[in-house]
């Protein structure tokens, strides 16, 4: 039986969960203790938990994730808030150097278990230095894991499946989906990582999309539907380690692919996919060159307008969807 | 290494009127500290000739001449606990009881080092020992540290942390990030400072405007204290109050351990930035030279002892070398092992 | 200002044209009036002048290659100028995939041409607007949104390579038959999955299932060797005929005495006159004075979309087949049922002439109405013909032969003919061919009747 939950509230389940069954996991971060989270996502875990297990800090973003990746060496399971993902640049030695790397240097004799969950994303008006989307940075980092989950039922799943894994996870949350509604199923429900799923079939045309697209796309598609042009809509979830074979099967079977992803297009995940898919057995399927539709190459505006069309809108994948098509560009 | 542990965890009275001048640690525990020291410059100075020699390639970072800091701070510890350590690592290992066959064989990229041949010098770790790791990170292992005090407390561990690091990792935010997180925490950190007076060329003269490293942890409400790097007692004794005072749960303590390295910043310094008259000053008080002096005036040591201790050492990192040798190098197949758990 | 220099249109069912030879390079200097290549279209050969005087240059359709009427094949340029700016040069194409009839219908209103270029040209005609009749898209509107649209950058693949996605190459692959001469119809006439998939489908109607002769143990291995020319041509033509047009035939026996009697009568006036009189001209008269009272048969049936069109003509051209070495052609007497006998005969011997020596004008073979084939002069009794579209109906005749026939009282010996009506089903029906035959035998057998 599932209700229906927010994204935020199915995190906020996930972790509670988690730190029920496990005294290992912990939560740590600015403001996530008594302010409830920025984004008000671990709003009552410290009456629920206490200090000890529930700890605000002090803003030291180096020093926090170093203490994600100290803690977990040594037993301890964290959960790192980097309060707006653009942050995550004051932690980036720590994870970089330390993280993704003392296991492997070590000759694989420590595991290092933590999750850093960080909201991502432009609309919010909060301008370029508060609306970052990271997660390609660390699709280029062996030894980290990238999830971005884009419903609740994902969010729940996967932070639960992140705690569980024995690697760092990056688990990127996207600032516009907190609010947004979905089934949610009861109960400790993990998602392993590195499955992605096929959110609607369609024959015509895959779009392969990440976070907030996914949702775009799935809107995209119902209008694309009327005109008769059958779209299947494909999630990775996990960025990295990426689950390819779905996407592949999918390209085979429409033979047209579009990439969207609200990051910005050069050096975006969306080039990683489309090699992946130039590359593999789906390359002898496609009859229309694979197409990316991302944010602008620029820094996100204050300007609402502005803001709006750096990032890719359901229009923006209806028109590229009908052109890739009917006229096969 | 039992006899140690005996010795730390429940100081042994020694015979004699000065015990307080030896901090309570027996005649038979200053031996073994000093075979320890011994041991950690031959291997450095064994670990130097093999680079000479062309088979250890990469780079290296010798701690000759900070044995007793390495030593007298480590002996504070018992073997359940943790530290963190830096790029000039060898003698931390060493001291914390890492065997030097699994260094040697580490240093030459064998598949039976202490990192399967994947970290070498920079990145030695003996996890079983608590060794967490050389960091190749100027004050990489800081913020790590901390993690590791957040863990103790929350696992209710009867351990502490003691991170190593030099006068240039002060200078890192990090440092400053760290100190502040554990001093409002109450984390069982130790912040083991070895200031050799050079960051690389940087003297610390130039870097920074204080006279001791120790004075930065009254910014953070934490007790600091500055020693003779190169008295192994003198550094003993700070770490020992330092970790008593986290067992017990009253926080961090920086400590200063002023000290001196011989050789330069690693094998491709040509040092510039300091005189030979500076170099040989500092040689001169040796740490190794000066406990067996006091050894030897307490009547603890004689010379024929001593030379055995540093033939027996001799013996150990000939055996080292062998080992490391005649192991095998990593299996190519296995080359993607160890990124992903 | 650049000059294109076009494949011309010679009649008006001519649709596309060949290149034989370019008598005139790349860089030459040419003046108004050169000749410049020579092409070939519904057989007969054409030269094509300069409408300008300047340097020849951008010459993109080589000899052999088929290209629809009015395609650009070169530029003549003043001194310094450089080639215009072109989306595409047209594709080459072989036989139009004869399933274009049979294809789903278009929604769009367009010519036969001009949907064939646009396919050609990647052009999506949905986004053309109609010059033409009732908003009918013509060839020069898919010309112009050609000129207008400017694709990427770089153009035309080296000649020799083929453009087409991955999945096409992969269908063309599978099914071993070479992309080339495959319409494209993605973008910049890059061949898509879909038009393997309609190349297979019309193959596949089309053809003879292909058994690749199992040479015996004695067999000398042979050559195969394409057919080009007039032979690949006629190759088309026939092919389209027998795919396109639902065929029905219809024969009578024609008793000759009378016709054959008046023949010998005449035959010196005739040939006074400096031709002829063969029994093949007979034969077209009787059909030229008949066809105005049976329009049905003088017609053209011609598919505009999803429609079928019928142009009854009031006016008789009248095709007479000739037997060529290594083909037919039908050269065409415009207005036949005007003429007389003798004029009848001169015309038909003239153009028999002309046409074994190669000679005969474009418009000499062109707008027949309809078309009469005899091969008489073989022992062949009876045959049926293929019909030449746009034409609805071909009468074939064979020898005559002596037979006995039924004069009420007894069997007399008799030369008899017999004719053979194909028609256009679609058009025609057996009334009305029988109608025809029964009017082109009564007047035969009693050619007094043509008086009436």
């Amino acid at each position: 039986m599932s209700r229906e939950l927010t994204y935020a509230q199915a995190i906020r389940e996930a972790i509670a969960l988690a730190m029920e069954r496990d005294d290992r996991v912990f939560l740590f971060g600015e403001d996530v203790g008594i302010y409830g989270g920025a984004f008000g996502v671990t709003d009552g875990l410290l009456d629920r938990f206490g200090p000890e297990r529930v700890r605000d800090t002090p803003i030291s973003e180096a020093v926090l994730a170093g203490v994600a990746t100290g803690a977990a060496m040594t037993g301890m399971r964290p959960i790192l808030e980097i309060q707006f993902m653009d942050f995550i640049t004051l932690s980036m030695e720590q994870l970089v150097l330390q993280a993704a790397k003392l296991r492997f240097m070590l000759g694989g004799k420590v595991n290092i278990p933590f999750v850093l969950r960080t909201p991502a994303g432009a609309g919010t008006g909060a301008a370029a230095q508060h609306s970052e989307s990271l997660e390609n940075w660390f699709v280029h980092v062996p030894g980290i894991k990238v999830v971005m989950p884009s419903t609740p039922a994902d969010a729940k799943g996967l932070l639960l499946g992140a705690i569980e894994d024995p690697n760092p996870v990056i688990f990127v949350e996207h600032k516009l989906l907190y609010r947004h509604k979905g089934p949610v199923p009861e109960g400790y429900t993990p998602i392993p990582l590195s499955q992605t799923q096929v959110k609607r079939e369609g024959a015509d045309l895959t779009i392969v999309a990440t976070s907030l697209m996914v949702l775009r796309a799935l809107e995209a598609a119902e209008t694309l539907a009327q005109e008769g042009i059958q779209v299947e809509v494909v999630d990775p979830r996990t960025l990295k380690p990426l689950d390819e074979q779905p996407i592949i099967d999918s390209v085979k079977k429409t033979g047209r692919v579009l990439i969207v992803h609200e990051a910005c297009k050069t050096g975006g995940y969306g080039g990683e996919l489309a090699a992946i898919i130039a590359g593999s057995e789906a390359f002898d399927y496609l009859d229309a060159p694979i197409r990316r539709l991302a944010g602008l190459d620029m820094p996100v505006p204050y300007n609402r307008e502005l803001e709006r069309r750096m990032v890719p809108q359901v229009e923006d994948i209806v028109d590229a969807a009908r052109k890739l098509v009917r006229e096969g560009i | 290494m039992d006899d140690r542990t005996e010795t730390t965890s429940s100081p042994e009275r020694s015979q004699g009127p000065s015990s307080e001048e030896f901090a309570g640690l027996s005649p038979d525990s200053l031996r073994e500290a000093l075979r320890r020291m011994l041991l950690i410059r031959a291997f450095e100075e064994q670990a130097e000739q093999l680079y000479f020699q062309g088979l250890i390639h990469g780079t290296m970072h010798l701690s000759i001449g900070q044995e007793g800091s390495a030593v007298g701070s480590i002996w504070a510890l018992r073997p359940e606990d943790y530290i963190l350590s830096t790029h000039r690592g060898h003698g931390h290992s060493i001291a914390k009881g890492a065997k030097p066959a699994l260094m040697m064989a580490e240093f030459l990229a064998k598949e039976t080092g202490y990192c399967r041949g994947r970290g070498g010098s920079m990145h030695i770790a003996d996890v079983e020992t608590g060794n967490l790791g050389a960091n190749g990170i100027v004050g990489g292992g800081i913020p790590l540290a901390a993690g590791v005090g957040v863990s103790i407390q929350m696992q209710k561990l009867d351990r502490v942390v003691m991170v190593f690091f030099g006068d240039g990792a002060a200078n890192e935010g990090a440092f400053h990030e760290s100190l502040n997180l554990a001093s409002i925490w109450d984390l069982p950190v130790i912040y083991l400072c070895e200031n050799n007076q050079y960051a690389m060329s940087m003297s610390v003269r130039r870097s920074m405007n204080i006279q001791d490293i120790s004075q930065r942890a009254c910014a953070y409400g934490i007790p600091g204290v500055s020693v003779d790097g190169n008295d192994f007692l003198a550094v003993y004794r700070a770490a020992k109050e330092a970790v008593d005072r986290a067992r017990r749960g009253e926080g961090p303590t920086l400590i200063e351990a002023k000290t001196y390295r011989w050789k330069g910043h690693s094998r491709s310094d040509k040092q510039r930035y300091r005189t030979k008259e500076e170099v040989q000053e500092w040689q001169a008080r040796d740490p190794i030279r000066r406990l067996a002096e006091r050894m030897m005036a307490q009547g603890w040591l004689d010379q024929a002892s001593f030379q055995a201790l540093q033939e027996d050492v001799a013996r150990e990192i000939q055996e080292a070398v062998a080992f490391a040798m005649e192991s095998p190098e990593p299996d190519p197949a296995t080359i993607l092992e160890g990124v992903y758990a | 200002m650049a000059t294109p220099v076009i494949m011309p249109k010679f009649g008006m069912a001519q649709e596309e044209g060949t290149v034989i030879r370019w008598l005139k390079q790349e860089g030459d200097r040419v003046e108004k009036g050169d000749v410049l290549l020579e092409v070939m279209t519904d057989k007969v050969d054409m030269e094509v002048e300069a409408q300008a005087s300047g340097i020849l240059q951008g010459i993109r359709v080589g000899p052999g290659e088929t290209v629809p009427v009015t395609t650009v094949l070169a530029y003549i340029l003043e001194p310094g100028e450089a080639l215009p700016q072109e989306a595409t040069p047209a594709a080459r194409t072989q036989a139009p995939a004869p399933a274009e009839e049979t294809a789903k219908p278009p929604a769009v209103k367009a010519s036969p041409v001009a949907r064939r270029m646009a396919a050609e040209q990647g052009i999506d005609l949905a986004r053309l607007t109609g010059s033409g009749p009732g908003g009918r898209i013509t060839k020069e509107d898919v010309l112009a949104a050609a000129q207008a649209a400017d694709q990427a950058p770089d153009s035309s693949p080296e000649p020799g390579r083929v453009r087409a996605t991955p999945a096409a190459r992969r269908l063309a692959r599978e099914a071993g038959i070479p992309l080339d001469g495959i319409p494209g119809s993605g973008p910049r006439g890059r061949i898509q999955a879909r038009d393997v998939e309609r190349h297979l489908a019309a193959l596949a109607a089309s053809a003879e299932p292909e058994a690749q002769p199992i040479p015996g143990p004695g067999a000398r291995p042979e050559r195969a060797a394409p057919l080009t020319g007039m032979r690949r041509t006629i190759a088309r033509r026939l092919t389209h005929s027998w795919q396109s047009i639902p065929h029905v035939t219809f024969t009578a026996s024609v008793d000759m005495r009378q016709a054959e009697a008046l023949r010998q009568r005449l035959k010196p006036d005739v040939e006074a006159r400096g031709a002829r009189f063969t029994p093949t001209v007979l034969l077209a008269l009787a059909v030229a004075r008949l066809l105005p009272r049976h329009p049905r048969l003088n017609a053209w049936l011609q598919a505009e979309g999803d429609e079928l069109l019928l142009t009854q003509h009031s006016q008789v051209n009248l095709g007479v087949a000739v037997a060529l070495d290594d083909g037919l052609i039908v050269p065409v007497i415009h207005g036949a049922e005007e003429l007389g006998l003798a004029a009848l005969a001169q015309r038909i011997g003239d153009l028999s002439q002309r046409a074994r020596r190669g000679d005969l004008q474009p418009q000499e073979v062109m707008d027949g109405t309809f078309t009469i084939s005899n091969l008489g002069m073989f022992p062949v009794d009876h045959f049926t013909a293929l019909i030449n579209p746009p034409q609805v109906a071909i009468l074939a005749v064979g020898r005559a032969r002596m037979q006995p026939v039924w004069d009420g009282e007894g069997f007399q010996p008799a030369p008899v003919l017999q004719l053979t009506l194909s028609a256009d089903h679609r058009a025609v029906d057996g009334a009305v061919a029988a109608a025809f035959l029964a009017d082109l035998k009564a007047v035969l057998e009693e050619p007094a009747r043509l008086l009436l």
